[in-house]
């Protein structure tokens, strides 16, 4: 599903050469809840932008869906995030003019499936718990509210893959908690599902957690301490 | 001091990271205060030089014109005026009408024109005295000589210079010594014609002995002027000279008017006044725009660093210090306007100036810089992004500090009107509704940048406006003029000759060089100087007499009738809608009434309005032939109008009429309209640079809109790109949020640059134009062009942002909290 195969990424910063990856190769199967743990600046965000085709690493070669998109040009890029790729913010980075159904029809009209009647972005926006919530704007509703109507808008795009990047990093635990349960959901229902943290907590819920550090892979494998059920998380 | 300087260097930072949008504002500040101030003192540097020049050359106080047709012995004449008490001095001059022909080598110059006899004894004239641009003046010794010295801007026109070949009508040489001005003709306006006439009028200066040899009028004059002393009542002097005039004169009309009343010292001032106005309106139309974007960019750049500010106040820094930032930024951009502004104005100044030394030349100018309009003009280029800085500084150090640090993401939300578009069912995809959404996201900045790109529309709107009014007025004068008869000719007499004089039986016998019949049709008509009177108004007329049964050409009546052998006057709308008159209301005439071969009198007549005709032109008005009787010149004419046959043009009529004895001037009638059309051209020059002008202010407006809309809007943008939408798709929703912007402004300056063109036009008529009745008409072509212009302009400046957007760091951009 995902390969990268000894994929480098390196920043000229003025006269010095910053590593973010180094030599990373890895291979992520459908259907994956894989969280990527680690510090600041151990390269888990490179490699996110890496994976959706943000940014081309230095060396090596990313394959994702049988697309090697390290050959492909811009236009390609584009057209691989549209078809393949599903994106979870941080800071939710929704459309403050939309309201949440517009956003969610947004991603859905994305995909050139246009329903007039809105009828696949109801349906998903009462999947994430926001059938009632659908004709307000983004500044009318709560951060885990704004979060979800952000995995729904991912969920609506009907991609394969879901980028998450800190997607609890500005939420409550109760709150996040939510959110990671809807993540999980997706994983079940065979999205491939990505989630970029420093929370070494959330991480005990995944099916894999890869942990980077200063831009290599330092572990690969099932949570420490095995997984968890998402009732068990606190921090 | 080492505070100052950390927030100089901060708030240069802010002012480098907006730099483009810094610069678009600065210009558009610079262009307001730039025309402020290059234009703002126009008003009195052409008065302070046409009082200069009317001064220096002695213009007259008071003027007496002999009626048409009269003529008075000079020595009678000013030995029954030069001892009028408060008269300090007197000159007679001999003016007569004449054909001019200065065609070159390679180019034929004939227009009709006037010779203007002037007394060159001892220096002469004293009164009105010429000034000389080119070769000499005239003097004593050219006394009974052919000399003459040419009216300067005629000369101008054709590039002509003394020595060069000169003819009048009689084929007679003239020799050329020098060109000149003098007060009466600082303007060429020819009886019949328009403003700017010197390419179809020329004024020549001759010593009176010859002139009044030339006419055949040997000993007389026609014409007066005088000066006063400081001290006198005009009016006292006036009425003195009346009782002298009655008394040694009787049979002989006159009429007389101050300098004040003279139409071309009167258009000369009003000019300049008038076009002050204009310059004002654009000026201020120009620091609206300015203060639009002005608003927009302080307003944005302020609610940008809002967090900061609350950041700041929660770690207790002063207020001042917290304001002191922003505002720092408003006074750098308030400075760099300020500093472009007075730059560009003191280069517009002299653009202007220099088109108008060379549009309407004067004998002496006093340009010097106004230093209030400067100083006005500094303050206001100042006062402008200050305070616009000023506000919303204000408004963000008010807000507690909480509140600024909780903005969130800063940018304007969807809320506001936002809202009320959710109810409004807008069809298509999410993308073609986000353009509506946006423009209502932000109602105020989107406010501002309608009222910015409606201001350049209302000046575009309004001169294009200007030159469709003139266009249309234009059209209807020659649909009145050339509707029939279009290739008519008007034969000027230089004087009232019977019709059945043998010359003018002889002009059916006329033959072309190849021995063809040169005219097809010969019409005698008159045409009469006079003034149209109804209760308090007064309207000077050119009043002409033609055979209401004429197969050559007769006035379209618009409203009533007047049949050959009927008495009645014929009005022009305007002359009628002036006066307060209908069709078959009766006005006062005032006519000349012949008395002696020599001696006319100025009489009054109640004559009924028996019809309306489609001129546009308020001093054309008609009578029948027949009606000469009531000025004791039946049987007479002064005027031919004659039509070329098939083997014949009008040049060639021209030149064998040229040499004619009697005939004075030659006109094709479409030369009047050509005048016209001449100055039209002249004016849609300049109506081009205020298009380009007007048009790239709206540019900036919305490139500075558009650019503060990327900024504010950057996460979104990088969002849509990280979802996989194309640069090309975020480009067009930018447009159709412009476009609508373009068209909501478009339209509202199409609006208000008509309801100015009307109050514009309606006060320069009432002030400038009272002779013509302007069909004021803004034409669906310009709203046309000013749809498309204003909204293509402003729907394509996102363009301009592509590269911006193509260079975005998606990732960081992403990540991005305020």
């Amino acid at each position: 599903m995902i390969t990268l195969d000894h994929v480098s990424k390196h920043f000229q910063m003025g006269a010095v050469t910053v590593t973010a990856l180094q030599d990373v190769s890895l291979q992520i199967n459908k259907g994956e809840f894989v969280v990527i743990l680690g510090p600041s600046g151990s390269g888990k965000t490179t490699l996110l932008n890496m994976l959706s085709a943000l940014d081309t690493p230095s060396s090596g070669k990313i394959c994702i869906n049988g697309i090697d998109i390290t050959s492909a040009s811009r236009t390609d890029h584009f057209k691989f995030r549209r078809e393949t790729i599903g994106f979870i913010f941080q800071a939710f980075n929704l459309f403050p003019s939309l309201t949440a159904l517009e956003n969610v029809q947004f991603a859905v009209d994305m995909r050139g499936n246009h329903h007039p009647k809105n009828g696949a972005a109801q349906q998903v926006l009462t999947q994430v718990g926001l059938g009632e919530r659908v004709r307000h704007f983004p500044h009318e509703l709560s951060g885990g509210e704004q979060q979800r109507v952000a995995i729904a808008r991912a969920l609506a795009m009907g991609n394969p893959v879901l980028l998450a990047d800190e997607p609890t990093g500005e939420l409550d635990f109760r709150t996040g908690i939510q959110i990671l349960q809807l993540l999980e959901e997706q994983a079940l229902n065979g999205k491939t599902v990505l989630v970029v943290t420093h929370n070494r907590e959330i991480s005990r819920v995944a099916d894999r957690v890869i942990e980077l550090s200063s831009g290599q892979i330092v572990r690969d494998g099932l949570p420490q301490g095995g997984k968890a059920a998402i009732s068990d998380l606190h921090w | 001091m080492k505070q100052v300087q950390f927030w100089l260097r901060w708030s240069w930072r802010d002012l480098k990271a907006r730099w483009l949008q810094v610069v678009a504002i600065g210009i558009i500040i610079a262009l307001g205060t730039g025309i402020f101030s290059g234009f703002g003192g126009q008003k009195k540097w052409r008065i302070n030089s046409l009082n200069e020049s009317y001064g220096r050359l002695n213009s007259y106080d008071l003027r007496m014109t002999l009626t048409d047709g009269s003529y008075l012995e000079k020595e009678a004449l000013l030995n029954a005026l030069q001892d009028t008490q408060g008269v300090k001095g007197i000159e007679t001059r001999l003016i007569i009408a004449t054909q001019v022909d200065a065609s070159q080598a390679d180019e034929t110059i004939l227009v009709q024109g006037e010779i203007v006899g002037v007394d060159v004894a001892a220096n002469g004239p004293h009164i009105n005295q010429l000034y000389v641009n080119q070769g000499r003046d005239l003097i004593e010794a050219d006394t009974g000589k052919n000399v003459v010295m040419v009216e300067y801007k005629f000369a101008k026109h054709y590039g002509l210079k003394p020595g060069d070949a000169l003819h009048i009508s009689g084929d007679i040489p003239l020799d050329f010594v020098g060109s000149g001005q003098s007060p009466e003709y600082f303007y060429i306006i020819p009886a019949e014609g328009v403003f700017l006439g010197e390419a179809s009028y020329a004024v020549l200066f001759m010593p009176l002995e010859t002139v009044q040899g030339i006419a055949g009028r040997e000993g007389l004059v026609n014409s007066v002027v005088m000066t006063l002393d400081g001290s006198v009542d005009g009016k006292i002097v006036q009425a003195e000279i009346q009782q002298r005039m009655a008394q040694q004169f009787p049979d002989t009309g006159f009429e007389m008017n101050t300098r004040q009343e003279d139409n071309i010292y009167k258009l000369a001032y009003s000019d300049a006044k008038n076009d002050q106005v204009t310059w004002n309106i654009i000026a201020y139309l120009f620091l609206i725009g300015a203060a639009m974007g002005a608003f927009n960019l302080a307003g944005r750049m302020v609610e940008a660093q809002r967090r900061q500010i609350g950041i700041g106040m929660a770690l207790g820094v002063p207020r001042f210090w917290i304001a002191f930032r922003p505002l720092l930024v408003g006074l750098q951009i308030a400075v760099a306007g300020m500093v472009f502004g007075l730059g560009f104005g003191a280069l517009l100044s002299n653009i202007f100036g220099g088109y108008v030394k060379d549009l309407a030349p004067l004998p002496y100018w006093i340009i010097k810089l106004d230093m209030a309009t400067f100083l006005k003009a500094a303050l206001v280029g100042f006062l402008l992004p200050f305070v616009a800085t000023l506000i919303p500084t204000w408004r963000a150090v008010r807000v507690n500090p909480i509140d600024a640090i909780q903005s969130g993401t800063l940018v304007a939300k969807g809320g506001g009107l936002t809202k009320l578009l959710n109810y409004l069912p807008i069809p298509g995809q999410s993308f073609a509704r986000m353009p509506f959404r946006n423009i209502l996201r932000a109602p105020w900045r989107t406010t501002l940048t309608i009222l910015g790109v409606a201001v350049a529309i209302t000046l575009m709107t309004m001169f294009v406006g200007f030159l469709d009014t003139f266009v249309a007025t234009m059209d209807r004068a020659k649909e009145a003029l050339l509707d029939e008869g279009g290739n008519r000719v008007q034969v000027n007499l230089n004087f009232f000759y019977p019709i059945e004089t043998p010359n003018i039986q002889a002009l059916d016998t006329l033959k072309t060089a190849d021995g063809d019949p040169l005219l097809a049709q010969v019409e005698p008509r008159l045409m009469l100087g006079g003034t149209l009177k109804q209760g308090d108004t007064e309207i000077e007329t050119m009043l002409e007499l033609v055979s209401m049964d004429s197969p050559i050409w007769k006035p379209t009546f618009v409203e009533g009738n007047l049949k050959a052998g009927q008495p009645g006057i014929v009005l022009s709308e305007k002359a009628a809608k002036d006066l307060g008159v209908k069709v078959g209301d009766t006005i006062t005439l005032e006519h000349p009434l012949r008395e002696d071969t020599f001696s006319f009198r100025m009489i009054t007549s109640e004559v009924k309005v028996a019809a309306i005709h489609n001129n546009p032109m308020r001093s054309l008005n008609y009578m029948d032939m027949s009606s000469a009787s009531m000025m004791g010149l039946e049987g007479q004419t002064n005027l031919l109008v004659v039509t070329p046959s098939t083997y014949a043009n009008t040049n060639d009529i021209k030149r064998a009429l040229f040499s004619q004895p009697g005939v004075s001037s030659v006109v094709g009638i479409t030369e009047y309209t050509d005048a016209f059309d001449e100055i039209l051209k002249i004016f849609a020059v300049f109506l081009r640079i205020v298009q380009v002008v007007v048009l790239f202010m709206a540019f900036l407006i919305a490139f500075n809109s558009t650019s503060i809309n990327v900024d504010e809007r950057v996460r979104e943008i990088a969002t849509m790109f990280a979802f996989g939408l194309p640069v090309r798709t975020v480009t067009r929703m930018q447009i159709v949020e412009n476009i609508l912007v373009g068209i909501f402004g478009t339209l509202l300056g199409i609006l208000a640059g008509w309801l100015l063109l009307q109050q514009f036009l309606a006060a320069r008529v009432e002030d400038q134009l009272e002779d013509i009745n302007l069909i004021i008409v803004l034409s669906p072509t310009t709203i046309l062009i000013s749809i498309v212009l204003g909204v293509l302009v402003v729907a394509l400046t996102p363009i301009l942002s592509i590269r911006r957007m193509l260079r975005m760091d998606i990732p960081s951009t992403l990540r991005y909290v305020e």
